[in-house]
C-alpha cells in the first residue's frame, strides 16, 4: 500500500535523523523488544534481543517499523523464543493510562462508531449499538487536547495522591512518558518492587483504583436509624474519602447539584441532594471534625450511601488499564519511538515536565512529540478514505472535520497523522 | 527477650534454624531420618509425630501437645519430609492448618520484643514504634473504638504474605497504609505468618518422578521410619473417607440434598474438606446458602471447620447472626461478578442450558442457585416417578 510505504520511509528518516536522541532504557540488554511493521496484517515480531543502543537504531533505520516495544520484564536470554528458557529476572510496574477506556466528555464530538450489523452510526463512547445492542462497532477514536488533558491529570493524581503518599515511590523510579496516542505509562524501576507476581500487582492496582473496596471494614455502619460513617484519623481510603467528601461540600450548591445528578457518574435522586444540601454545613462540621461520624440524612438509606461512596471512589482513584499493570511479560513502547497509529514520538517526561505539558501543541521543542513539522511549510494532498473524519487540532490549527472523497491539502505533519490513522489516501 | 536458640525451638521454621541449628538444618535428609531414628530421642519423637497426625485424623482444631523443646525441630523437620512423601493434598491441609493455627496461637503469646525478632529473622522490613500510632478511629453514638499499634510493614513484605488470602480484610485497599507501610497489629502480622508456615508445610508434589521413588525407597530402608510411616498411613486409609465426607450437607429434616447441588457451592464445599482457605465471600456465600436450606447450626459450623483460621467460638458467632438475619444467598449474577460461577467448569447443562418452564414453551435460565435445587428436585422426582411407572408396567 502507497502511504504504509511513506510512512515507513518517513519513520526510516526520522530514526536516522534522530539517532542520537532515541534513550537507552535501563538494563537494555536484559529486555525484550518487539516491533510492528508496516505490513496490511497487523503482526507483532517479538523475542528479539539486543546487546547494545547501537544495534537497536541500525534496526530502526532499516526497517522503520511502524510500532516500536520493549519489556517491562528483564530476562537473562530476552531473544528467547519459549518464555521459560527467558529466564525470567523480574519486571518494572508498568502504569498505563489511556483515554480509550474511560468516558471523557469531549468523546461525544470527536470519537464516532458505526454498527456493522444495523447501519446506525453515532458520536461518543458506547460499548454495544444502542439501536441493536449488538457488539459489532467499527469505532474511529480520537483525541484532542481535553481527552489528553484528563489522561494527564490522572497520571498527575496517580503520582501525587497515590505513589509518593501511600506507596513511598521514589520519584526518580518513576519513568513517564506520553504514549504517543491517547494517554500515558508510567514505568517504576525498583529492585524490589520488580520481585511482585502478578497476584502481588494486582493488590496493588487494585488500591489505586479502589477495587474491592469495603466501607464496612472502613467504618460505615447502621445502627437503627442512624448511619455512622468514616473517621478522619483512619489511615487510607477512608481518610481519601472524608477529604473528597469535603472538597465536594464546599462547592457551591449548583455545582453540588450538577455534580450528584450526572447520569454518568453519581446519578443521585432528587431528594439524597436535597437533604444532602439543606445539612450541607452541619455535614461539613462533621467531617472535619475528630469525634463525630453520623452522617444520618432525611431519607436515605445504606444503598443511597453505598452508591454515594461508590462515586466517590471513582472520583479518586485512577483509570488504569488493568491488565497492562498485572501482566508481568508485557511490551511497552519503546521511549523516543514512534507510535504508528499518529506518527507522534513517545516522549519521555520528568514529572516536573507534566503540568505544562501540551502534547498536541508543546512549545518547548525537546519534549514536543510532533516530529513531522517542516522548517519550511509543506503541504501534502491527501483524499479522505472515512465516511466521517472529526476536525484534528494540532499546534493550535484546527483541520477538518471532513468527508468520505474530500481532496485536501495540508500541512506535512497533519497528513502524516491522518494516513498514520488510516482515514485517509496520499494523492 | 528469649534466647534466640529458644526462639527457633519454639519456631523452628524460622531462617535461624540454619545458622543456629545447622548440624540438624543442613543435613541431608537421608542421615537427618537415619540419624535421629537410630539416637535416643527416636521414641519421644515418633510418640510427638504421631500425636500430631491423631489431632489431625480426630479433627481436633489445635494440637493437643506442642512442646517448645528441641525435638520440636525435629517434628517439624520430620513433618514436612512425611508430607512430602505422603503426598496427600487433603492430609497436607489438615496438617499444615493444626500446625500452623498453633504457631499463630504460640505467636500471640509472644512479647513485642520477641515477635519483634521474628519479624526481622524472616527478614521482614517491620519497624517498631515506641509510641502506638492510632491507625483507624470508630466512632459510634458516644462510643469510640481506637485502633492503635507499634508495628508497621512494608507494603511490598505485606503484599508478600497477604495477597494469597484473598481476603478483604487483608485487601491492601481496606489497610492502613502510609508512606509505604501497612499500620498493623502484630497478631494480624501473626495470621499471616500462620499463612507463611501452612504454605512451608505444602510442599505438593504433583509430578511423582524416579527421584521422589527412590528417594522414597531410601526413606524406607530406615526400619523405625518406614514403620512410622506405615502407620500413619494406615490410620488414614481407614478415616481417608471419613474426611472426604466429612463435611455433612447431607441433612435437612431428613431431605439429602448433597446429589444436587449447584457446582458455585461444590466448588466451595470441596475447597473446604481439602482445608484450603475460603474468601470472604465465599464463607458469606455458603453460609447463606445452607441457611436458606435450614441447615442446623453445628453442620453449618462444621463446614468451616477445616478452614486454616477456623475458630469455633467465633464461627458460631456469625453463624448465629446470620441465621437471624436471614439474608438471601447470592443470585447467579453476583456469584459471577465475585468469580464464584463454576458453571462452565462443571459443565453443568441446567446452569449453561436452563430449564423448560412446565407448560414446556419457555426457556428460562437459573438465576438463582437456590432455583437450581428446586428444578434439579423437580427433575429427579420426574426421573424418580418414571421410572416407578416402567417398573410397575413391566410388573
Amino acid at each position: 500500500m502507497k502511504s504504509f510505504e511513506y510512512l515507513k520511509r518517513r519513520f526510516k528518516e526520522y530514526y536516522k535523523d534522530n539517532k542520537e536522541k532515541i534513550p537507552l532504557v535501563s538494563l537494555f540488554d536484559q529486555r525484550e523488544f518487539g516491533f510492528i511493521p508496516w505490513d496490511q496484517q497487523i503482526r507483532m515480531i517479538r523475542h528479539m534481543g539486543f546487546a547494545t543502543r547501537d544495534n537497536l537504531i541500525k534496526h530502526l533505520i532499516n526497517n522503520g517499523p511502524r510500532h516500536v516495544y520493549s519489556s517491562g520484564s528483564l530476562y537473562l536470554n530476552p531473544e528467547n523464543k519459549d518464555m521459560k528458557n527467558k529466564s525470567y529476572l523480574g519486571c518494572d510496574i508498568i502504569i498505563d493510562i489511556d483515554v480509550d477506556h474511560f468516558y471523557t466528555p469531549c468523546k461525544e464530538d470527536h470519537d464516532i462508531w458505526y454498527c456493522k450489523e444495523c447501519g446506525k452510526n453515532g458520536k461518543g463512547m458506547v460499548e454495544k449499538c444502542p439501536n441493536c445492542k449488538k457488539s459489532k462497532l467499527k469505532k474511529l477514536n480520537w483525541i484532542c487536547e481535553k481527552c489528553l488533558n484528563v489522561a494527564k491529570k490522572e497520571i498527575i493524581k496517580l503520582i501525587y495522591d497515590f505513589l509518593i503518599p501511600d506507596f513511598n515511590i521514589d520519584i526518580e523510579k518513576m519513568k513517564i512518558a506520553f504514549s504517543g496516542h491517547r494517554g500515558y505509562h508510567l514505568k517504576i524501576e525498583d529492585n524490589d518492587l520488580r520481585t511482585l507476581s502478578s497476584d502481588e500487582r494486582r493488590e496493588i492496582i487494585d488500591y489505586i483504583t479502589g477495587e474491592g473496596i469495603s466501607y464496612e471494614i472502613l467504618g460505615l455502619r447502621k445502627m437503627g436509624d442512624n448511619i455512622f460513617g468514616f473517621s478522619r484519623e483512619t489511615i487510607g481510603w477512608s481518610q481519601k474519602i472524608n477529604r473528597k467528601i469535603e472538597e465536594i461540600l464546599k462547592k457551591t450548591n449548583i455545582e453540588i447539584e450538577t455534580l450528584l445528578s450526572d447520569k454518568r457518574t453519581f446519578n443521585l435522586n432528587k431528594n439524597f441532594i436535597e437533604n444532602l444540601l439543606n445539612y450541607k454545613n452541619n455535614f461539613l462540621n462533621i467531617i472535619e471534625s475528630d469525634n463525630m461520624n453520623n452522617w444520618t440524612l432525611v431519607n436515605s438509606n445504606l444503598n443511597t450511601w453505598y452508591k454515594f461512596l461508590g462515586a466517590i471512589v471513582e472520583e479518586i482513584g485512577i483509570e488504569v488499564d488493568v491488565p497492562v499493570a498485572i501482566d508481568i511479560h508485557r511490551l511497552i513502547r519503546y521511549p523516543g519511538s514512534l507510535h504508528g497509529k499518529t506518527g507522534f514520538k513517545v516522549q519521555e517526561l520528568n514529572p516536573n515536565d507534566l503540568d505544562d505539558f501540551n502534547p498536541l501543541d508543546e512549545q518547548t521543542e525537546k519534549l514536543d512529540p510532533i516530529v513531522f513539522v517542516s522548517k519550511v511549510q509543506t503541504i501534502q494532498k491527501l483524499e479522505i478514505i472515512e465516511s466521517d473524519v472529526p476536525a484534528t487540532k494540532i499546534k493550535g490549527e484546527t483541520f477538518g472535520p471532513y468527508k468520505l472523497g474530500d481532496k485536501i491539502e495540508i500541512p506535512h505533519h497533519i497528513a502524516v497523522f491522518l494516513l498514520c490513522k488510516g482515514v485517509a489516501k496520499s494523492i | 527477650m528469649s534466647d534466640i536458640y529458644d526462639l527457633v525451638k519454639r519456631y523452628p521454621w524460622l531462617p535461624s534454624l540454619k545458622t543456629y541449628y545447622s548440624d540438624i538444618a543442613l543435613k541431608n535428609p537421608l542421615d537427618f531420618i537415619s540419624e535421629i531414628f537410630s539416637s535416643n530421642k527416636s521414641e519421644e519423637l515418633e510418640s510427638r509425630v504421631l500425636n500430631l497426625f491423631n489431632d489431625a485424623f480426630n479433627k481436633i482444631e489445635h494440637l493437643s501437645e506442642y512442646e517448645l523443646d528441641e525435638i520440636n525441630i525435629y517434628v517439624y523437620l520430620i513433618l514436612r519430609i512425611l508430607l512430602y512423601i505422603i503426598n496427600d493434598k487433603i492430609l497436607s491441609n489438615r496438617i499444615a492448618n493444626i500446625y500452623s493455627k498453633t504457631t499463630y496461637n504460640e505467636l500471640n503469646k509472644e512479647n513485642e520484643y520477641n515477635l519483634y525478632y521474628i519479624y526481622q529473622d524472616l527478614n521482614l522490613k517491620v519497624i517498631y514504634e515506641e509510641q502506638p500510632f492510632v491507625y483507624k478511629k470508630f466512632v459510634v453514638k458516644e462510643q469510640k473504638e481506637i485502633f492503635k499499634t507499634n508495628f508497621k510493614i512494608s507494603f511490598l513484605d505485606y503484599l508478600k504474605l497477604a495477597s494469597n488470602l484473598k481476603d478483604e480484610y487483608r485487601k491492601l485497599v481496606n489497610n492502613a497504609l502510609l508512606q509505604g507501610y501497612v499500620y498493623i497489629k502484630p497478631e494480624n502480622i501473626n495470621r499471616l505468618l500462620q499463612e507463611h508456615v501452612r504454605k512451608k508445610l505444602l510442599i505438593q508434589n504433583n509430578e511423582v518422578s524416579s527421584d521422589f521413588e527412590k528417594f522414597k525407597e531410601r526413606l524406607f530402608e530406615i526400619h523405625e521410619f518406614k514403620k512410622l510411616y506405615t502407620t500413619i498411613t494406615k490410620i488414614w486409609e481407614s478415616k481417608k473417607e471419613e474426611f472426604e465426607y466429612s463435611i455433612d450437607i447431607t441433612f435437612k429434616e431428613g431431605k439429602d440434598y448433597s446429589g444436587i447441588l449447584p457446582p458455585c457451592i461444590k466448588e466451595i464445599l470441596s475447597k473446604a474438606q481439602e482445608g484450603q482457605n475460603l474468601v470472604h465471600t465465599e464463607r458469606l456465600f455458603i453460609l447463606w446458602f445452607l441457611n436458606s436450606l435450614k441447615y442446623p447450626e453445628d453442620k453449618i459450623i462444621n463446614v468451616f471447620s477445616t478452614l486454616p483460621d477456623f475458630d469455633r467460638e467465633k464461627t458460631a458467632y456469625q453463624v448465629k447472626y446470620a441465621m437471624k438475619k436471614g439474608y438471601t444467598p447470592y443470585s447467579c449474577k453476583s456469584l459471577k461478578s465475585y468469580n464464584l460461577c463454576f458453571a462452565n467448569e462443571y459443565k453443568d447443562p441446567i446452569c449453561l442450558e436452563g430449564y423448560y418452564s412446565r407448560m414446556q414453551d419457555e426457556q428460562k435460565f437459573i438465576s438463582h442457585p437456590l432455583k437450581y435445587i428446586e428444578v434439579k428436585e423437580y427433575r429427579d422426582s420426574k426421573k424418580l416417578k418414571k421410572t416407578k411407572n416402567q417398573s410397575q408396567d413391566q410388573k
